[in-house]
């Protein structure tokens, strides 16, 4: 009988809080959570088996089996009866088959520590709170959505009193949006602007017509999160945070993008996106390698491949899953390049995603 | 060979100096091409457009349809010669740009370029035309009258895809039809049509200016609406998006005529499958798979073989595995972008999963992954594979039940291979056709086209003209007014 839930918990949440963890505790813990996570969760055991590697093979956090991000929609991923999981987190569906991808947390103890001793590092260092407009909906309405918690825990942890949500059930409230401008200019107050990158094109396009609209102070920052796909137009990396530093009057070395999936536990931030793309990065609990999909071989630094993350915070699900986001390594973290599905064919034959999308499915 | 940089495009009245050029990157292995591609102003393009517009009505009209069929056929016969320079440019850099295997392009190119000899293009006006000289001239029709086909001044072909040399279908079309042309090539194949277009032109001096090709990155408004706003018929190929927007961007006036990605299957009969044959069937499926890797709408997603046979369906896919190893030695896959290797990675991802959680379905592919292919005991609906040499066999106990799980996507239904008796043969075509297939042909066949085949469906060249037609009542009152009249 290996450890049991309690006690994984207290040892990630340790875990979490020693900041300078070594890489050999970092590859303990990893080899820990992989035997929690070997016996408790039965569908990843038999994912395991198949690739011949048991508690007693995986020597290294680099061996353990990476899940592919479409499983999450055909197993039952969790080490906890799903029944008892006490907040269930889902993809949104838009990709492929409709069909949504799960992630069960018994609790999000881990899940919220994991969250704000990053941001606090990455999005915080240099104050406590700050007004904050959030342009994404809330907890209330998006109860199986990461992002929504993600936010309201932002909101909650970092925000003043008076910080809002910038978007209500008839979708992104502008006045809402030009009145908060407008007095965070007049007061000089810093003022903090995140969400969903869409709802920021989808605002920018919105405030185009009008005329006057305040610059944020210094001090303000701007956090993106998600891409565009399929919500708004599609816009060059470079020229979003152009258009975003030219029409908020914060400087793109204070517009941040997260980096953030529904199948992990722990978000990567890059440090502003004055060039684009972005250097990412995480904290000490979680590792990223860059591997050829077909073979899962790690690839040299500099070469381009798709990223597998193992997040030490995910630990009633799966540690380590393969995504479908194509990267480079580089020395301080890794460049997102973009997806890697085969969705853009080459030649005249139809690819997976086209055709779901041609056919309605 | 680092540093060679080779000119994309074909601009008649532009010289290079005049020209902003872009370049594209292309790396296999350790050898690398530079391919500089034009990158026209919009006033640029106006004036090439007007240049093509002119000469075609100038010139181009005034030849008679045999005359084309000559200049054509000369530009093929020195494309099919291995020691012409085009040919050797052709079999040095398109494998180079593609990444397909050169003895795979050397092959696929001979094997096209046949199908435009002389004779094949006769066949191909003939196709459409019961009487060819109505191209020419007005010719009496069977209701009474006389009709001219007349071909557009300025057509415009946006093309897309890495297959090498697909563009010149629609090129060699619209010159049939005296059709000057400016034609957009793709990133992923820049070179071949504007070659093509040199090569007319030193054949005859006079087509010079009848032809433009030209390159803007796809989805290009300010240049695409361009173009397009001078066309009097486009022709695009695509995918539904970028044939959507380029539909919006074509005046209402002009006809657009669009051809979508497409998907295409294979059948197998279990007359197909008794020891002795089935070994050859697996192999011209496999053949069909592995030519461009799957990247022509011809290519099969899926294989529907019928139990009854001698070999089952779960052999059959054993066999296709097989060969599909074979192939890989003799003619390896070209090396996957990431992009292209996620999307394989998706698919077997999916497969797998499936394959854990149901039984009767088999995943079988090289460590590398430069193979897969997935059995599947039960019958399930058409679906794209994840292309690049995945492929899908469906066990079925009788080939008609496949119908009701290729219906439902009519509209993207393209070839199919069939491996069958004749009876069979006709009796699926019949059903095959009323599910929407357009091309029916042997396995084997599959990525290469007879001649004179009616792309998707359609009449390749009878839908790039106008008729003007001469009704009688014309002909009867023009006597009156005769100055031999009474």
């Amino acid at each position: 009988m290996g450890v049991t839930e309690a006690q994984i918990i207290d040892r990630l949440l340790a875990f979490i809080a020693d900041e300078g963890a070594s890489d050999d505790a970092f590859n303990a813990m990893a080899l820990e959570l992989f035997a929690y996570q070997f016996e408790n969760n039965q569908p990843y055991r038999r994912f395991c088996q198949q690739r011949e590697r048991t508690v007693r093979t995986v020597r290294d956090w680099r061996d353990i089996p990476a899940v592919p991000i479409s499983a999450f929609k055909e197993l039952t991923l969790s080490c906890c009866a799903p029944e008892d999981a006490a907040r269930v987190f889902m993809t949104s569906g838009t990709t492929r088959d409709g069909v949504r991808g799960k992630s069960f947390h018994p609790t999000l103890d881990v899940y919220d520590a994991s969250m704000i001793a990053n941001f606090r590092q990455r999005v915080m260092p240099d104050r406590e709170r700050i007004r904050m407009g959030i342009l994404f909906p809330g907890e209330d309405v998006m109860p199986n959505s990461s992002l929504a918690h993600y936010l309201a825990l932002a909101l909650r942890e970092f925000g003043t009193d008076d910080s809002h949500y910038l978007v209500d059930e008839d979708g992104l409230d502008t006045m809402r949006v030009v009145v908060e401008l407008a007095h965070a200019e007049q007061t000089g107050e810093p003022y903090a602007l995140l969400g969903a990158s869409y709802s920021f094109v989808q605002l920018m396009d919105a405030l185009k017509g009008m005329d006057e609209v305040g610059f944020l102070p210094p001090g303000s920052r701007i956090m993106d999160t998600g891409g565009f796909k399929g919500q708004s137009r599609d816009m060059a990396l470079d020229d979003f945070y152009r258009q975003l530093s030219s029409t908020f009057g914060v400087e793109r070395r204070h517009c941040i993008n997260m980096y953030g999936m529904t199948e992990l536990s722990t978000q990567f931030y890059d440090s502003g996106n004055e060039v684009c793309p972005s250097v990412k990065s995480g904290p000490h609990w979680i590792r990223t390698r860059v591997v050829n999909p077909l073979t899962n071989e790690e690839l040299p630094r500099g070469e381009k491949g798709v990223l597998a993350h193992c997040d030490l915070a995910h630990f009633n699900v799966v540690s380590t899953i393969l995504t479908e986001d194509a990267g480079v390594a580089t020395e301080d973290g890794f460049l997102l390049l973009g997806r890697a599905d085969g969705a853009a064919a080459q030649g005249c034959s139809m690819a997976v995603e086209e055709f779901l999308k041609a056919a309605g499915g | 060979m680092t540093g060679v940089t080779e000119y994309a495009g074909y601009l008649p009245g532009l010289s290079a100096d005049d020209v902003e050029w872009r370049t594209l990157e292309f790396e296999r292995g350790n050898r690398r091409l530079e391919v500089a591609v034009p990158v026209l102003s919009v006033d640029q393009l106006d004036e090439l457009a007007a240049r093509v517009r002119e000469a075609s009505r100038a010139y181009l009209k005034t030849l008679t349809v045999s005359r084309i069929i000559e200049i054509i056929d000369t530009a093929v016969a020195r494309l099919l010669d291995r020691d012409d320079p085009y040919r050797r440019k052709a079999e040095e850099l398109l494998p180079l740009v593609t990444g397909y295997d050169r003895e795979m392009v050397r092959l696929g190119l001979t094997e096209y370029l046949k199908t435009f000899r002389r004779a094949e293009l006769a066949k191909f006006v003939a196709e459409d035309f019961a009487n060819p000289a109505m191209l020419d001239d007005f010719q009496p029709v069977p209701k009474g009258g006389f009709a001219k086909a007349i071909g557009p001044d300025l057509l415009i072909h946006i093309w897309a895809g890495n297959v090498p040399g697909l563009p010149l279908w629609s090129l060699i079309s619209g010159l049939l039809v005296k059709a000057g042309a400016i034609g957009k090539v793709p990133s992923a194949e820049p070179l071949f049509a504007g070659w093509f277009a040199a090569l007319l032109a030193e054949i005859d001096p006079r087509l010079a200016d009848c032809l433009a090709v030209v390159w803007w990155q796809g989805g290009d408004e300010a240049r695409e609406s361009a173009v397009l706003q001078q066309a009097d018929l486009v022709l695009a190929y695509g995918g539904n998006d970028s044939l959507a927007s380029i539909r919006a961007r074509t005046p209402i006036t002009t006809r657009c005529l669009a051809y979508g990605h497409k998907i295409s299957f294979g059948l197998v009969s279990r007359d197909a499958l008794d020891t002795g044959k089935a070994w050859g069937v697996a192999h011209r499926a496999a053949y069909d798979v592995i030519r461009y890797d799957q990247q022509g709408c011809y290519s099969p997603h899926a294989f529907f073989v019928e139990r009854g046979g001698k070999v089952s369906p779960r052999e059959f896919s054993k066999y296709v595995a097989n060969e599909l190893a074979c192939f890989e030695r003799k003619f390896p896959r070209r090396t996957l972008s990431i992009e292209e290797a996620g999307g394989v990675a998706a698919w077997r991802h999916d497969e797998e999963m499936k394959a854990s959680s149901a039984s009767g379905r088999d995943i079988m592919g090289d460590a590398a992954g430069t193979w897969s292919t997935v059995y599947t005991e039960e019958v399930e609906d058409l679906a794209p594979s994840g292309l690049n040499r995945t492929i899908k066999i469906i066990g079925v106990d009788d080939l008609s039940d496949t119908i009701p799980h290729i219906a439902p996507y009519k509209a993207y239904l393209q070839t199919v291979g069939v491996a069958a008796s004749p009876e069979t043969l006709f009796r699926l075509s019949e059903k095959l056709a009323a599910a929407g297939v357009t091309r029916i042909c042997a396995l084997g066949n599959m990525t290469a086209p007879e001649a004179g085949w009616h792309h998707d469906g359609r009449f390749n060249l009878l839908d790039l003209v106008t008729l003007t037609e001469i009704e009688q009542s014309a002909e009867r009152a023009a006597d009156a007014f005769a100055r031999y009249a009474d």
